[in-house]
C-alpha cells in the first residue's frame, strides 16, 4: 500500500518537475531572444503608430522594412562603415591565421634554441589584461602615423597569443611520421608547412577564423580610439551615432541601423553554430 | 653551422615574434616609462616620479569607479555564473532537438556584439515607451528611468551583463557536464539523494576545474568592463560615467584621462594600477584553488 503511494508521489514529482522545466526553459528563451525579435519587428513594421501604443510583437510589413534598409544604405555612411568593418575583420583573420599558423607550426612540431623562452613569454601575455597595453599601443600607432588607417586597426591585433595557443594545441596532434616522410622525400621546410601542416589544421583554423570574426566585428574600444575619423568609422561607431541622444532619428530608423549590425554575426552563428560553440567550450576546458 | 640548421625555424617564427615584440612587449615597456612622466603627446615628457600614481589613487573619480566596480563585481560574477549553471543544467536535462534548440536560444545574446546589446537595452530601458517599463505598466507600476536614476543604474547594467554573458558561460559549463560519468548520478540516486543534492554533491565538485576557469575569467573581464556601461550612459571622452558617475568604471575613467583630458602619463599609470588589482585577484583565485584541492 504505502509503496504504491510513494510511487505515486515520485511520479507526480516527476511530472511537476518536467512541466516546470518546460515553463522555465521557454521563459528564459523568450527573455534571451525577445530583444532581438523586437528589433526585427520594429524594422519590419508600418511606420506611424508609436512604439508605446503598438509594442510590435510580430512583423507586419516587409516592404517598409526593406525601404528603411535601403534608405540607411543609400543615404547614410552606413555602407562604407560596413566595408571598413568587413575589411578590418577579413584582414585580421587572414593575417592572424598566416602569422599564427607559421609560428604554431614551429612551436608545436620542432625544437630550436630559444623556443621555450619565446613560447613561455607569449603564454604569459595571455595573463596580461588589455587595459595595460591599450593606451601605449595607441601611442605607438600614433607615432607610426597609422591613426585613422586600416593598418592601424589591423596590425596591432595580428600577433594573437590566444590564436597561437589554439593552433599550437591542435598542431601538436598532427602525425609526425608524415612530416618526417615528406622531409625524406626532399620537401623544403616551407613546403611541409604549406602542403601538409596547413591542410591538416583546417579545423582549428576555421574555428579560430570564426571566433576572430565575431571578436573584430564586435570590437568597440579599439576602433573608437584609433580610428576616430568618420571616413574610417566601423559599424560599431556608426551605430553609436544613430543611437546618440540627439541624433534626431526615429526609433525605426535607429533599429534598422542596429539590425544591419547584427546581421553578419547572426548569419555566421546560424551557419557555424557548432564550430562557435565548440570553440568556446574548448577555450574553457583548456584553461 | 648549428645556427644555419635552425634558420628555417626562426624564419617561420619571425613575423609573429616581431609583431609580438612591437605591439605587446614594447607598449608595456613604453607604458611603464610614460607612467612616471608628465606627458600630453605634444610637449616633451617630464619625469615626475610617482606623481601620476598618486594623482590617480587620490582622485575622487578613482574612488567612485572602484566603489562602483566593487559592488558590480560582487553581484554580477556570482549571479552570472549561478544563472549560467542553472541554464546549463536546464539544457542538459533535455535531449535531442530541444536540447539543441534551447542551447541555441540561450546562446543567442552572446552572438550580438556587446555594443549592440547595450544599444538595444538602452531602448528596452527607455522611460515610458521602453519595453521594460511597458511590462511594469501592465502591473500598474510607475515608469522608472532606469539609466538615469542613480539607484537603478548599476542594477540595469548588471541585468544586461548577465543577459549577455550567461550563454557564453553556459556553453563552457555544458561541455563540462557532458564529461561527468552518469554512474556517479546513479550511485547518488541509489543513496537517496534528491535532485538538488545531486547537483550539490556530484555536479558542482565534478565541475570544479571548469567553474574555477569561468569564475576567474569572469572576474578578469568584469574588472575591465567598458563597452556596455559606456554605451548605456551615452558617454563620450568629454562626458562619461552617467548621472553623478553612477556608472563610472575604472577603464572608462582611464580612457577619459587619456583621450579627454590628454594626460597620457596618468592614464598609463591607471592601467598599471588596474593590472596590479587584476593580478592580485588572479593570484588569490589560484591560491584558493591550490588550498581547496586535496593533495
Amino acid at each position: 500500500m504505502s509503496s504504491v503511494t510513494v510511487n505515486q508521489a515520485i511520479v507526480a514529482e516527476l511530472y511537476t518537475w518536467r512541466f516546470l522545466k518546460w515553463v522555465l526553459a521557454i521563459c528564459v528563451a523568450v527573455v534571451a531572444v525577445f530583444p532581438i525579435w523586437w528589433m526585427f519587428n520594429v524594422v519590419f513594421a508600418d511606420p506611424g503608430t508609436p512604439v508605446s501604443i503598438n509594442p510590435r510583437l510580430y512583423p507586419t510589413s516587409l516592404s517598409s522594412g526593406l525601404s528603411k534598409i535601403q534608405i540607411i544604405l543609400m543615404e547614410t555612411p552606413y555602407l562604407r562603415a560596413y566595408f571598413v568593418t568587413i575589411g578590418y575583420a577579413l584582414l585580421t583573420i587572414l593575417g592572424m591565421l598566416l602569422i599564427g599558423s607559421m609560428a604554431a607550426f614551429e612551436f608545436a612540431l620542432f625544437d630550436f634554441p630559444g623556443k621555450r623562452l619565446l613560447f613561455g613569454l607569449v603564454m604569459l601575455s595571455l595573463m596580461v589584461p588589455t587595459v595595460v597595453t591599450i593606451i601605449p599601443t595607441y601611442l605607438l600607432v600614433a607615432e607610426l602615423g597609422w591613426l585613422n588607417t586600416m593598418q592601424g586597426l589591423v596590425v596591432p591585433g595580428l600577433a594573437s597569443a590566444f590564436g597561437l595557443f589554439l593552433l599550437v594545441q591542435f598542431m601538436r596532434t598532427l602525425p609526425r611520421e608524415m612530416i618526417e616522410a615528406a622531409r625524406l622525400d626532399g620537401a623544403s621546410h616551407f613546403k611541409i608547412y604549406w602542403y601538409i601542416a596547413l591542410p591538416l589544421s583546417r579545423n582549428a583554423m576555421v574555428t579560430l577564423a570564426i571566433l576572430t570574426f565575431m571578436k573584430t566585428w564586435g570590437n568597440f574600444a579599439w576602433p573608437l580610439i584609433v580610428a576616430p575619423k568618420p571616413e574610417i568609422y566601423t559599424v560599431g561607431q556608426v551605430v553609436g551615432l544613430f543611437n546618440a541622444p540627439f541624433s534626431h532619428q526615429t526609433v525605426d530608423v535607429v533599429m534598422t541601423a542596429n539590425l544591419l549590425a547584427v546581421l553578419p554575426p547572426l548569419l555566421f552563428f546560424l551557419i557555424f553554430q557548432r564550430k562557435i560553440v565548440e570553440g568556446i567550450a574548448m577555450s574553457g576546458s583548456k584553461g | 653551422m648549428n645556427a644555419r640548421r635552425h634558420l628555417p625555424h626562426y624564419a617561420m617564427v619571425l613575423p609573429f615574434a616581431l609583431l609580438f615584440a612591437a605591439f605587446f612587449l614594447y607598449p608595456i615597456i613604453s607604458g611603464f616609462y610614460y607612467s612616471f612622466h608628465d606627458w600630453n603627446a605634444a610637449t616633451e615628457a617630464r619625469f615626475i616620479g610617482l606623481a601620476n600614481y598618486e594623482a590617480v589613487l587620490k582622485s575622487r573619480d578613482f574612488a567612485r569607479a572602484m566603489t562602483n566596480l566593487g559592488i558590480y563585481i560582487a553581484i554580477t560574477v556570482p549571479l552570472g555564473i549561478a544563472v549560467a549553471l542553472a541554464l546549463a543544467l536546464l539544457v542538459d536535462s533535455f535531449t535531442g532537438f530541444w536540447a539543441n534548440f534551447f542551447r541555441s536560444a540561450f546562446f543567442l545574446p552572446v552572438v550580438l556584439p556587446a555594443f549592440l546589446a547595450a544599444t538595444i537595452w538602452r531602448w528596452m530601458y527607455a522611460p515610458n515607451f521602453g519595453l521594460v517599463n511597458m511590462v511594469l505598466g501592465w502591473f500598474g507600476m510607475p515608469s522608472v528611468n532606469f539609466l538615469n536614476d542613480t539607484g537603478t543604474m548599476l542594477y540595469a547594467l548588471i541585468a544586461v551583463d548577465v543577459w549577455v554573458s550567461a550563454g557564453f558561460n553556459m556553453v563552457i559549463l555544458l561541455a563540462g557536464l557532458k564529461n561527468i560519468p552518469q554512474d556517479l548520478y546513479e550511485a547518488a540516486r541509489l543513496d537517496g539523494a534528491s535532485r538538488l543534492q545531486q547537483v550539490r554533491y556530484v555536479t558542482i565538485p565534478m565541475l570544479a576545474p571548469i567553474l574555477f576557469f569561468v569564475v576567474t575569467y569572469g572576474f578578469i573581464s568584469a574588472l575591465q568592463v567598458f563597452d556596455v556601461p559606456w554605451l548605456l550612459t551615452g558617454s563620450s571622452f568629454t562626458a562619461y560615467g552617467g548621472r553623478r558617475n553612477a556608472l563610472l568604471f575604472p577603464v572608462m575613467d582611464m580612457m577619459g584621462r587619456a583621450f579627454g583630458a590628454v594626460r597620457f602619463g596618468e592614464a598609463t599609470a591607471y592601467g598599471f594600477i588596474l593590472t596590479f588589482v587584476i593580478i592580485l585577484f588572479t593570484a588569490v583565485m589560484f591560491g584558493l584553488r591550490a588550498w581547496r584541492t586535496p593533495k
